[in-house]
């Protein structure tokens, strides 16, 4: 009996073990592997680089099987250009901004905020997290919660009182999306980026005619 | 490399250095400064971005010419790349929890559109709790 059941369950285990092997998302290893390699110094040439390298994988690896993650669909889509031109625009954005709140820490007085809704104009989790994560990291503003069946992230803006204010701060972040979306977005996100999305038609129109008069 | 370039490389690295310590030092009076919990998350997380990414910038900038076996460049953007993708995280949750404990002042909102739609999404709950106070 037990010489039957055996080889059974060794082949399940088989099976589980190669469908979590399958799971494992090359270009994220990749990206392991490179964090690795970093921690290790494996790029100064060495006589262990190569060993190195090829154990970082197999952690990396190791730790798919373990922990297996959903992927990110769609993937993202490398605009070199655009990518570098997101990269500057993060910065600068980071350096005037960081100026402006240290202006608002030393004038004297109440400083008024306001939390904003922002409806972003492409349905995919990756443009939003992007988003999300870079406006937080832009001093000024702050996401106090996400809607995403309707893709909305609510923003805190620091020192922003009137309307003009809260429609710069809503036109700052739309411009941070459509950084993103041209630098890593895939073909649809950018379609829907110039098709503005069904509900921003509305509000669009409006900036322009703002921005035109 | 020459004695002169090494010395000018110090002095940007100085700079970088002890511009980053300024961001910081400033992040730390906001703190203080500011009166209730979602300003102040502002200065806690941010001029301290940039003033970490700007000592991390100093100290490498330090490194070329002195290679040492602590750290290395390789570190250093590690450092950064952590630091910009686990702080918005954490301020984040932070923001989140003190928005909806109510730990925020009303009189300093000029505009929240966030607290009507918490208001209208406890109406369609039938009113159960009261959560955006």
């Amino acid at each position: 009996m037990t010489k039957t059941t055996n080889p059974r369950k060794r082949s399940l285990g088989l099976i589980s073990l190669r469908r979590r092997l399958g799971k494992v998302q090359i270009p994220v290893a990749l990206g392991m592997t490179l964090v690795w390699m970093l921690l290790f110094k494996g790029f100064q040439p060495r006589p262990e680089s190569l060993g190195l390298l090829v154990l970082g994988f197999l952690v990396s690896v190791l730790i798919m099987v373990l922990f297996p993650m959903p992927p990110i669909t769609p993937g993202p889509r490398f605009h070199p250009v655009n990518l570098v031109r997101l990269f500057l625009h993060v910065l600068v954005e980071m350096v005037l901004a960081s100026f402006q709140v240290t202006v608002l820490t030393f004038r004297p007085g109440r400083v008024h905020s306001s939390v904003v809704a922002v409806r972003m104009r492409t349905d995919s989790d990756l443009m939003m997290v992007c988003t999300a994560i870079a406006a937080s990291v832009i001093p000024g503003t702050l996401i106090v919660e996400v809607n995403r069946p309707e893709r909305i992230l609510y923003v805190h803006m620091l020192g922003v009182g009137d309307d003009e204010a809260v429609e710069k701060g809503r036109r700052d972040v739309w411009k941070l999306e459509r950084r993103f979306v041209m630098a890593l977005g895939t073909q649809e996100d950018i379609a829907a980026l110039r098709a503005g999305g069904p509900e921003e038609l509305e509000e669009q129109k409006r900036h322009e005619g703002k921005e035109g008069s | 490399m020459s004695e002169q370039f090494v010395t000018v490389l110090d002095w940007v690295a100085v700079l970088c250095i002890l511009a980053g310590a300024a961001l910081s030092l400033v992040a730390g009076v906001g703190l203080v400064r500011f009166p209730d919990l979602l300003s102040r998350m502002h200065t806690a997380a941010k001029p301290q971005v940039l003033g970490l990414l700007l000592v991390l910038v100093g100290i490498g900038i330090r490194l070329v010419p002195v290679e040492t076996n602590v750290f290395n460049v390789g570190t250093l953007i590690l450092v950064a790349l952590f630091q910009v993708v686990t702080i918005p995280v954490a301020g984040h949750i932070t923001a989140r929890v003190g928005y909806r404990t109510g730990r925020i002042d009303e009189s300093l909102m000029a505009r929240d559109e966030l607290a009507a739609r918490l208001a209208s999404d406890d109406e369609i709950a039938g009113g159960g709790g009261d959560m955006s106070r």
